[in-house]
Formats: C-alpha cells, sequence, structure tokens
C-alpha cells in the first residue's frame, strides 16, 4: 500500500529565513531604532552630502540612486514576484530614449512631461511584451527560468537593434546625445549641480512607493507567488495577472531610473537596452541580495564604487573586474551585502543572536 | 440538485488513458472517499476537479455551473478548496503571513496595492481564529519550513479551509503522519460539519472507514466498485485489487 512520497519533509531547506526581513513575531512591525533611524540618518547624510564634499562625489552618489532604483525595480519582480529578468535595461533605455527623443526630436522640454511619456511608452511596451513573456514563464517557473531568462534577453537585443536601425528618431548606433539640461517648468531649469537634489527627490520618493507596495496585501501575494504559485492558484489568486502586472510596474521604475540616467549623462546610446546594462542591474541585485528591501541600494553602492575605482586604476580591465564581482558575489557572498549588513546591525543593536 | 457532478470524464496522456469514462455525483454535505492502488488516477482526478489539468472529454458541474474549463481559482471562488498529497505551504513565511495570504485569496482586498497587509484588523482577527481552531497560533511566528512534518500538515489542513470552502478535496490527509497524528486529523475532518462537502483520496484505512459515508475504488482509470464503508468491506473485488485477501496472499506464497 505504500504510496509514500519520497519527499515527506520537502520544504527543509532554508531554515528560519524570512523573506523581507520579516521580524519574529510573524508581523512585520520593526522599531524606530532598528529600521526608522538609519533611514533617516543616511538621508539626512545624502541630502546634505553636495554641500561639503566635491562636485565628483555628488556625480557618484547620483550614480549610485538611480542603479539603485534600476535595481530595486528588478528586485521588485525576482526578489518579491521570483521573475529574474535578463532584459530589464530594456525598459530603462526605454525610458531614457523616450525623455530623450520627446526633449530632442519633438522639443517638448518639460521635464515631467518627458518623464510621463517615458513612463507610459515603458508601460505600453512592457504590457505588450508581457503577454509572450508569460506565455513561457508558466505557473511555478521560479524554479526553472532558463527559457524566461532566454526570453527576456532577447527583448532588450530586440530593443537595441530597433534603436541602431531608427536612425531618424534615435540617432542610430551613436545614440542621442546632447540631452540638455532638465527644464522643471515654471523658468526652473537644473543645473549640473543641482540635478543631485531632482534626483534624491525622485529616488525617494520611488523608495517610498515601492515600499508600500512590497508590504500592501498585493506585494504579499507576490510573496506568495514566490513561494509557491500552485497554492496561490488553489487559493483563489489569479497568479497570472499579479505577475503580469507587477512586471509593469518593474518596468515602469526602470523606466524611471531611464529617464535620470538620460539626464544625467545626456546621452542614450543603444548598449543602454541591451545585456551589458541589464547586467548592472542583475549584479546590484545579487550584489545587494534578493531577500531584503534595501539590498539593491547597498549593491548599487558597491558597483558604482568599484566602477569608479576600476575607472581610475584599471580602465582597460572593466569588463574582466565586472566579471570577477560576479563569481566573487556568488561564490562567498551569495546572501548578498544586504542580508550581511542586516545581520551586524541587529548584531549590534541586540547583542549576538 | 448535487453539489458537484462529474460526466464521463476522460483525460488521456498520449496513449494512456489516466481517467477514462469517470461519472459520480457527491451530494452537499456528503463525505466520499476515493481509494485504489498506485497509479489508478485517485490524483489526476483531483487535478481535473480542481482545474489543473484539462479534460480530454467529459464534463465537470459545480452547483449547477459548468466547470470543465474554469480556471484553478475561479473555482475556488465559487467555493472549491483543495489539500496537496505533497504539504504546499509558503515555505519562507511565517505562520501567521502563512494564514494571512490563505485567506485573503478569497477577499477583494487581495488587489489593494497600498494598504499595508498588517493593518487589516479583520484580516488578522480571521487569521487567529484560524489558526486557533488549527492549534497552530502559538507558533505564529514560526517560518512554515521550520515547522515539524505534523504541524506543516496542519497548516496545510487550515490552508485549505481558509476560503471557507463548501467542497473540501483533500489529498491524502493523513500521508506520512504518525497514528496519533493521523486520528487527530481524523477526528477534525470527521468534525467539520455538514456545511463542508468532503471529497478525499486516502489509504489509511482508518481514515477513509473513520470519515467517509461512500467509497469509491479506482482502478485503471476507472470506477471499480462504489458502495457503503460496509459495502466497501465486504466486496470481493475490493479484496482483490486493493486490499489482498487470503487468496492473493496464497498465490504470492
Amino acid at each position: 500500500m505504500g504510496d509514500r512520497p519520497d519527499d515527506v519533509a520537502k520544504s527543509d531547506a532554508p531554515r528560519g529565513r524570512a523573506r523581507g526581513g520579516i521580524a519574529p513575531t510573524g508581523k512585520g512591525a520593526r522599531s524606530f531604532v532598528e529600521t526608522g533611524l538609519p533611514v533617516l540618518a543616511i538621508g539626512v547624510v545624502v541630502l546634505l552630502l553636495p554641500l561639503f564634499l566635491p562636485t565628483f562625489v555628488s556625480s557618484l552618489v547620483t550614480k549610485m540612486m538611480i542603479f539603485a532604483l534600476f535595481g530595486m525595480s528588478l528586485n521588485l519582480i525576482w526578489g518579491y514576484t521570483g521573475i529574474p529578468s535578463f532584459g530589464h535595461a530594456a525598459f530603462f533605455g526605454l525610458g531614457g530614449y523616450g525623455a530623450g527623443v520627446l526633449v530632442l526630436r519633438v522639443d517638448i522640454t518639460n521635464f515631467w512631461l518627458g518623464l510621463l511619456f517615458a513612463l507610459l511608452l515603458t508601460a505600453a511596451v512592457a504590457a505588450i511584451l508581457g503577454f509572450p513573456a508569460f506565455r513561457v514563464f508558466g505557473v511555478g517557473a521560479s524554479d526553472n527560468p532558463i527559457y524566461f531568462l532566454l526570453t527576456t534577453i532577447a527583448f532588450g537585443e530586440l530593443l537595441a537593434r530597433a534603436a541602431i536601425a531608427l536612425r531618424p528618431i534615435t540617432g542610430g548606433s551613436t545614440g542621442l546625445a546632447g540631452i540638455p539640461h532638465p527644464d522643471l517648468g515654471f523658468g526652473i531649469t537644473v543645473t549640473a549641480g543641482r540635478y543631485y537634489y531632482l534626483v534624491f527627490v525622485i529616488f525617494v520618493v520611488c523608495l517610498f512607493i515601492i515600499y508600500r507596495i512590497v508590504n500592501s496585501h498585493y506585494g504579499y501575494a507576490l510573496r506568495g507567488i514566490h513561494d509557491n504559485e500552485r497554492r496561490m492558484q488553489a487559493l483563489g489568486y489569479n497568479t497570472w495577472l499579479y505577475k503580469y502586472t507587477s512586471w509593469i510596474i518593474a518596468a515602469v521604475f526602470g523606466g524611471v531610473a531611464g529617464v535620470m540616467f538620460a539626464y544625467f549623462g545626456g546621452i542614450m546610446v543603444p548598449n543602454n537596452l541591451s545585456m551589458i546594462t541589464s547586467d548592472i542591474a542583475f549584479l546590484v541585485v545579487i550584489l545587494g541580495s534578493t531577500t531584503t528591501f534595501f539590498g539593491p541600494i547597498v549593491g548599487s553602492v558597491a558597483f558604482v564604487g568599484v566602477e569608479y575605482l576600476a575607472s581610475l586604476y584599471l580602465p582597460e580591465r572593466w569588463p574582466l573586474i565586472l566579471g570577477s564581482l560576479f563569481v566573487v558575489t556568488i561564490m562567498f557572498i551569495p546572501q548578498g551585502l544586504g542580508v550581511m549588513i542586516l545581520k551586524l546591525w541587529r548584531r549590534l543593536l541586540y547583542g549576538a543572536a | 440538485m448535487a453539489l458537484l457532478e462529474v460526466r464521463n470524464l476522460s483525460v488521456h496522456f498520449g496513449g494512456l488513458a489516466a481517467v477514462h469514462d469517470l461519472s459520480f455525483v457527491i451530494e452537499q454535505g456528503e463525505r466520499l472517499a476515493i481509494i485504489g492502488p498506485n497509479g489508478a488516477g485517485k490524483t489526476t482526478t483531483f487535478n481535473l476537479l480542481t482545474g489543473q489539468l484539462k479534460p480530454s472529454s467529459g464534463e465537470v458541474v459545480f452547483k449547477g455551473e459548468q466547470i470543465t474549463h474554469a480556471s484553478v481559482f475561479a473555482r475556488t471562488h465559487l467555493g472549491m478548496a483543495r489539500s496537496f498529497q505533497i504539504t504546499s505551504l509558503f515555505p519562507h513565511q511565517t505562520v501567521y503571513v502563512n494564514a494571512l495570504i490563505g485567506l485573503q485569496g478569497t477577499q477583494r482586498s487581495r488587489y489593494r496595492m497600498f494598504r499595508p497587509l498588517f493593518k487589516d484588523k479583520a484580516l488578522e482577527m480571521a487569521a487567529q481564529e484560524l489558526l486557533e481552531s488549527t492549534e497552530l497560533w502559538d507558533l505564529r511566528g514560526e517560518i512554515a519550513s521550520s515547522l515539524a512534518y505534523g504541524q506543516q500538515r496542519k497548516l496545510e489542513m487550515a490552508l485549505s479551509l481558509a476560503s471557507k470552502p463548501d467542497l473540501l478535496l483533500l489529498d491524502e490527509p493523513s500521508c506520512g503522519l504518525t497514528t496519533t497524528e493521523s486520528a487527530d486529523i481524523t477526528a477534525r475532518i470527521a468534525a467539520l460539519g455538514s456545511m463542508i462537502t468532503v471529497l478525499m483520496i486516502a489509504h489509511d484505512m482508518d481514515l477513509v472507514f473513520g470519515v467517509a459515508e461512500r467509497v469509491i475504488l479506482m482502478h485503471y482509470g476507472e470506477i471499480a466498485a462504489e458502495g457503503t464503508c460496509d459495502e466497501i468491506r465486504s466486496n470481493q473485488m475490493v479484496r482483490d485489487i486493493y486490499m489482498g485477501s487470503r487468496k492473493t496472499l496464497g498465490h504470492a506464497r
């Protein structure tokens, strides 16, 4: 009569690891000292930084914030819904190109209009690409997403090719150069020095929105899909709709990062749509950890820092350094820097845990 | 009107008829068990009823509604719920979050994007009630994967009951449990009340005869015998196919 499954204790793998850092009470509530204080402190330091430090530092921090948002938008689908995408730059690039094209080709210089247009564009493209994407990414595909990864690579390369081909609009392979300083309307033009603050404000707003989303009813449904999609369906969730909408939301935030990047460098090139840029998001998330909310911020700080050092000392060897960074992260800190920092911080607060 | 009506249901995997021309009816409040040897098509039948598999032919009617091709979640909203043979929880979440996710699956709030999950008082009350009724409330802070196996099975039951189903499909609820735990589960299923109709797959005869009013024996994807517990117990064919008799033992020797 033995119909006993071999995997009676199937779910023995990660003991005591709460995705998203849930406190041991089972509730999400954490003390002010544990989260509020460091968030405030870091916020104030970042806000005041340009007053004390040279411009190149604030330019680095700007880049950190842009890539942090880029990474967090990927982490929304990867860390929460369990959909790792290798083509997230498609949306980053679309955002940047969208804003750039509007300024340079249509002559609409208002920053907010450009941002809005870019976001609508990324949302629309994500909505279209979502249909084939989630045919490939079936129920419970987080366990084996390889075909989905290949598909998303194709999305990025496709858009990069399109950007090269549509020379009159996108500037072809030389890219879209000469994007001016953002014009905020009311006669306010943001100069290079002040752009830092614009990025800071947008970054904080996006951070807040993403935080609310991942801790909402909807956000916990996403985590549930990551853990066990079949069960979610049996519980009454239309999991396809969740995957599809979270994909679009992630694309939109990726687009915001792209818009900020376009104004930051003043140029968008086809590579900003392809694998090379997707790698940045991927690395930022891996470095930072997929299991903590703030992980990608840490990942981005580390990534931009290493990139800067490399550009100073070994500019020729950047691809090699990028590759080693990947390997070293996966071998030595597979959980990511975010988890490491969280553990250290909790040990500091509560003593040895 | 019958709660669930299965008419001539078949599914083929290539040339193999995993379930062939299956027809049966469950009345409101009934306790029906499906038994049968390995590979008889019991779990396949479950997957057809809950929508994980689509049938090659035949139809499933639930509460008078044609649901043969309805999605898994649509059936849950109609009042169907299932448990899984292999424990199927949210392993990285706490017991409490498991309950919250389980409960909001059939509520409108599940799409709320800006309301924190932990500020929903009604949902928290429901979660407490659900966990207290399954004696898991004290373990609410534990990560689901760190629970002992018997407790995981309890949580599995709790999740299956979370959507307040009219028809509960239990796939080997006592699978892998100790005798005591199994007796506990049996008592729980028996105590569910007549509002919940139960269809279960079981190998544990104590569970079957302790809970079920009617038993279906499946063999090679078809119904081989159907009847009350007593009828099934005394049915010669059931003995031959399933329970083993002196005769088959004799042959073996």
